[in-house]
Formats: structure tokens, sequence, C-alpha cells
């Protein structure tokens, strides 16, 4: 392994050799790593070093440059697109992750930070990230773990699921469903247009939600103290509700009630699929 | 005789009482049915409001609007000149959007800080049927065909982005119909034009990976 | 929802995708787009002109209403997006608003104490089933209808209603009562 690197400004590893180094990086400093192919994998440790150890293709080279704060890590190949490289790099728990790639798979573990990982065609994997973490994949799943903070999740072509996530959520998808489990937010905003949405978590007072789909289900679980006014909309399905639904005030293709005091504002919207409104854990015995 | 709890029931409905009030308001509705009554009155009233529609008014103003703040209608009067290619146009407008500080992000979709107002949301997006949306998707569109034609996009990208707007077009379309049936449906209404900026979301994604393949 | 960890530099500003064409639209129209706000217009304008028709009558909201927009197309350079456009124009509606009855002199009619209102009835009063429920808010005497529309149709709370009336908060909730007491007549049934 090459020894620690505490200063730089560039540093242009080998032609096919594998890469292991270290470099020291200091509070505040930002991972920036770009990949066309192949995958980037981002572990938090506790150390103040990053380590990027990668593999690249003969005639490539993986360029790892520090500069005004950011560290950026990126293959090129003087044959024009570089070749697939999976990096594995292990990164300090405080650190901020703007990650890219083409068709590249992105796997982040541990990370007390933002969290921004794009890529055009591949899986999106985060658990862990703090305030602003952005996940996004045209054709590809994505999947984010105990995350807290302001979390913005699209996909075009695939799942998503989020869970045990806490923070204001906003997650879309055109074909694929949406899966939130153990969430705790006051402001939710989720739609896809072909595939099913589940929820279950929290419904705060005075907190908004919205689940849209426009081909599919929703399946909505929320605490017995709920206190909410729920609108329900579909041109074509079924509502059915755990609740009692009472006084409805109704009108075509959807309509209102109140659980509890009202406080927080649920929309539930299908275009061609059925609603239902459960209490916690019946979600559950309904799939076995 | 006049009920001495029935001037605090609006109270107990928007939970401004005291605890010790409401206790006691929870008391008194457990036994006697004419407030219990009433209360689920006040309850539907309240719901009632919230989900009134919102309407336009019969004339257009913008005319007269864009008359008085002195813009002719139907033409722009940019004060930055806009970039013309639409990859450029995407990049001023995130550029445009970041030095205005508008993180309004989830916020923009609902009703004011602290309360909801499910029922009161209004036309959310008339532009919808503003020939501008239409010309938007074309510029759009045409970004992608760009990056489609020059080999920007890999043709598997391609295929996924076309399929699924093949898949919100056909929600489109079945919420138009739908719509064309029932015209003062509210929900039809929200439903298309939320559809609609799905499919805008999608072509911009697909417009913003052309310009970053460039 | 939590900030970033000590010592890490946001990523607000770096690469931040457009999610929301309305924020687009107040930075173009801010600096002079007039397509952007007509953008705008067109999305908020029916809601604007439903609060105005409720709490001024049919006959002054398109008015208002052509006000209130001209109101914020100049006032567009003091928006600073930390709250939703929508709110930040709907707050300057209502301002306009309570000008304009200010300046008509409008005399804000109240339910006073003692009013039969307060009885309990036996049975809920008779629906009126040829007039709907907007029909009935604009039957609400002055002040009852604004503090109704401004608490249940818009969302206000009493304490941010009794600043923009002049009134006490217990004013304010005693008006809604009376107000919602009222309305009862005009559900469906």
């Amino acid at each position: 392994m090459a020894g620690m690197i505490t200063a730089l400004t560039a540093l242009t590893m080998g032609l096919g050799q594998q890469t292991d180094t270290l470099i020291a990086v200091q509070q505040g400093t930002r991972l920036d790593v770009s990949n066309f192919g192949g995958k980037i994998v981002v572990k938090a440790w506790s150390q103040n070093a990053v380590r990027v150890h990668a593999q690249p293709s003969s005639g490539d080279v993986i360029e790892v440059a520090l500069a005004s704060s950011v560290l950026s890590v990126k293959t090129t190949s003087p044959r024009g697109m570089p070749h697939d490289v999976e990096y594995i790099i292990m990164a300090p728990a405080w650190m901020a992750l703007n990650l890219t790639g083409v068709h590249s798979d992105i796997d982040v573990d541990g990370s007390q930070a933002a969290v921004r990982a794009e890529t055009v065609k591949g899986a999106v994997n985060c658990r862990g990230g703090t305030g602003y973490i952005s996940l996004k994949s045209v054709e590809g799943a994505i999947a984010l773990h105990d995350a807290k903070g302001r979390v913005e999740v699209n996909s075009v072509s695939d799942d998503i699921s989020l869970i045990d996530v806490s923070g204001d959520v906003s997650a879309a998808t055109v074909s694929g469903d949406i899966e939130l489990e153990g969430i705790q937010s006051s402001r939710v905003d989720v739609s896809t247009v072909s595939g099913d949405v589940a929820y279950a978590g929290t419904i705060a007072d005075g907190g908004h939600y919205r689940l849209a789909t426009h081909n599919g289900d929703l399946k909505v679980s929320v605490p017995e103290k709920t206190n909410a006014t729920i609108s329900v909309s579909t041109f074509n399905g079924e509502f059915d509700s755990s609740f009692p639904v009472g006084a409805a005030d109704t009108g075509t293709h959807r309509f209102s009630f109140t659980v509890g005091s009202g406080s927080a504002g649920i929309e539930l919207e299908t275009f061609n699929g059925d609603i239902a409104l459960r209490r916690p854990g019946e979600m559950k015995d309904e799939a076995h | 005789m006049n009920d001495p709890w029935t001037s605090r029931l609006s109270e107990h409905l928007d939970d401004t009482l005291t605890g010790a009030e409401r206790v006691a308001a929870d008391a008194h509705l457990a036994s006697c049915p004419a407030c219990r009554a009433v209360a689920d009155d006040l309850q539907r009233v309240r719901t009632r409001a919230r989900a009134l529609d919102d309407r336009p008014p019969a004339t257009d103003l913008w005319p007269r609007i864009a008359q008085q703040i002195g813009l002719e209608p139907g033409r722009r009067r940019a004060v930055r000149p806009l970039p013309l290619s639409v990859p450029q146009l995407l990049a001023a407008s995130v550029a445009l959007m970041l030095l205005s500080g508008g993180a309004a992000w989830l916020v923009a979709r609902h009703a004011a800080a602290g309360h909801t107002a499910m029922g009161t949301s209004a036309l959310r997006f008339a532009w919808a049927n503003d020939p501008r949306y239409g010309a938007a998707i074309a510029e759009l569109q045409a970004a992608l065909d760009e990056g489609r034609n020059n080999g920007r996009l890999d043709t598997a990208t391609v295929r996924i982005l076309e399929h699924n707007l093949a898949v919100v077009d056909t929600a489109i379309g079945q919420a138009r119909r739908a719509l064309e049936a029932d015209p003062g449906s509210t929900y039809l209404n929200h439903h298309l034009a939320d559809t609609m900026r799905q499919k805008f979301d999608l072509l911009r994604e697909a417009a913003a990976i052309v310009s970053a393949r460039t | 929802m939590t900030d970033a960890a000590p010592g890490v530099t946001t990523l607000n500003g770096d690469g931040a995708r457009v999610a929301d064409p309305e924020a687009v639209d107040v930075a173009l129209a801010a600096g002079g787009d007039g397509g952007a706000f007509e953008r705008l217009y067109r999305r908020h304008v029916a809601r604007v002109h439903s609060l105005a028709r409720r709490m001024m009558g049919g006959e002054a909201a398109e008015d208002v209403t052509q006000d209130v927009f001209v109101r914020a197309w100049a006032k567009l350079g003091t928006f600073r997006g930390d709250a939703a456009f929508g709110t930040w124009l709907h707050r300057l509606a209502v301002n306009v608003i309570l000008t304009r009855r200010s300046a008509r002199g409008i005399e804000r009619g109240r339910y006073e104490l003692g009013d039969a209102i307060d009885a309990v009835p036996t049975a809920a009063p008779e629906p009126h089933a040829a007039v709907d429920f907007e029909e009935g808010i604009s039957r609400l005497p002055d002040g009852a209808r604004q503090v109704f529309v401004l608490h249940d149709v818009a969302g206000y709370k009493h304490d941010e209603i009794a600043a923009m009336l002049g009134i006490v908060a217990g004013t304010s909730k005693s008006q809604l009562h009376h107000a919602r007491m009222a309305l009862r007549a005009y559900l469906d049934r």
C-alpha cells in the first residue's frame, strides 16, 4: 500500500496497476467520485483519511486530486471512454459524498453526512446519510436505510425503498413500486405512474403526506392515535379502511374524512387501483 | 336553557382548550347527545370548508394584468437573455433557482406552514393547459431525440426513457378521457395536471442526462 | 430535519437538480420574465380569486384578484423562498383584501353575545337544500365570514387572524364558532 499522502495537487496512478492509496483529509472536505462504468462502494470509517482501492484496466488511469476542500477520484482513458472500474473507498463518516456514474452501481454504507449519488444505469444502495440526501437512477432500484434529513429519491424505471428514514421525504419513479417503512416525517410526497405505493410510518400533527400512483394500489399503515384529514381519490378502484370513516365529505371519485383531530393532511390518490388504510401490523398480516 | 359547553365546542374541535377544560368537555360530550350531535356537525362544517374547490374568475384576467405591469400579452419581456439550447436552458434554470434561494421543494405543493388545508388546493398546475407546456415538452423531446441521434445516449438508456414516456403518455391519455367525461372534477383536473408534470419532469431528466454527456 | 454533521461541506449549492418548476418560474419572473409570471398567475389565480370572492363578495373579486397579481409582480424581488410561493402570495392577497376593505369602510358585522345561535337546538337546523355551502358562507355576517374564511378555509391560526383584523383572539374564536353553527344548515345531507 502506498504511504499516506498529506498534501497533493494531483496524483496519477499507473497503468493497470491496483491502486491502494491513503490520503489524509481535513474536516469539511467533500469526496467526489466519478465513474463511468463499474461500481462505486464507499464505506465509512473513523479515520480522517480516505483510502481508495481500485484496479483500472490497462491504459486507464485513476486520478486522485485534492483541491479546494474537494477530494476527487475519477478514471480517465487516453482512448475515449474508460473501461469499467470498481472503486472500494473508505472515507470518514463526516465526509459529504458526491458520487456519479453512468453504467455504475453505487453503494454507501455508514455515512453520517450528506450524500448525493446519481447513476443512469445501476442500483443505488445507501445505508446512512444525514442532512441532504439525493439518490437518483434512471434504470436501477434505489434503497435507502437508516437516514436522517431531507431526502429526495428519483428513479425512472425501477423500485424505490426507504426504510427507517426520518425527515422530509420526496420520492418519485415512473415504472416501479415505492415502499416506505419505518418513516418518521412530517412531510412525505411520493408518486409513481405504474406501480404500487406502501407506507408505514408516523403521521405527525400538522404534517403533509401525499401518496399517489396512476396504475397501482396504495397501502397505508398509520398509528392508532393518528390525527388527520384524509382525502381519498380514485377513478377506478376501491377504498378500504380499518379506521372508521364516519361523516365523510363525498364528491365524485374523491372524498375526505377525519381521524382524530384532523390535524395532519393525507392525500391518497390513484387512478386505476385500490386504496387501503390500515393500522400497524395489519398490512403484514394481509401479506401472509 | 343554554348548555354552557355549546359555545366551546369549536375550541374542543380545534384542540385549543386547556387540558382540564378538554377533560371536562370530553366528559360532557360523553353524556350529552345533543352536544355530540352539534360537535359532529361542526366537524363536518370544518371538513367541508377544507374541501372547498377554488374556482378561477370567469374572465381571464391575464391580459389586464399584463397590461398593468407593462407586458405585451403573450410575449416575454426577458431581462436576462436566455440561452436557446435546452441543456443550457436547464443549466440556467438551475442557476436561477439556486440564486433565488429557491428550495421550494415539497412545500410548494402544499398549504401554509403549520396547518393542513387539504381541501383548498387550487388547480395545481393550470399551466398544463397552457400552450407553453406543449412547447416546453416539444423542446425537451427534441433534446432527447438529439441525444439519441448523435450517440450521447446509449440505445439501452434511450429504450428505457422512451418506454417510460409511453407509460406516462398512456396515463395522460386515460386521465384526459376521464376528464372529458367529467370536466368539472377537481380530482381529475389535479390528476391530469400531476401526470403531465411527471412527463415534464421525465423529459427534463432525460435532457439533463444528454447535457451531462455533452 | 437535521443539519449536516459539523465541519461538513453541504451539497446544497452543488448541482442540486431542479425539483420544482415553480421555483424556476419565480426566479425567472423576478428577473422580468412575463411568461414565467403568467404561469404563476395561472397556477394560483383560482385560489386567490376564491379567497377574494369569499371575503369581498363576487362583484369585487375580479378587481381584487387583479390587484393582488399586480402587487405580486412588483414585490417579487422581496420573495426569499423561505416559504412556498403560494403561501407568500396568499398572505399578500389577504393584505390586499383587508386594505381594500378598510378603504371601502366596510362595517364588520359580527354575531353578538346572546344571539339565538348560542342555544342548543334539539335537532340540527333544516338544511337549505337549494342553497349550497358557498352561498351559506356569503350569507354570514361580514366579520364572522372573514374569520371563517381565514381560519377554516385558508388555514390561519386565531392569533394570526386577530393580528390581521385588529381583534383579540377570543373574538376570533367566538366568531368562528358562530359561523360554523350557522353553516350547519348548509351541509349536504
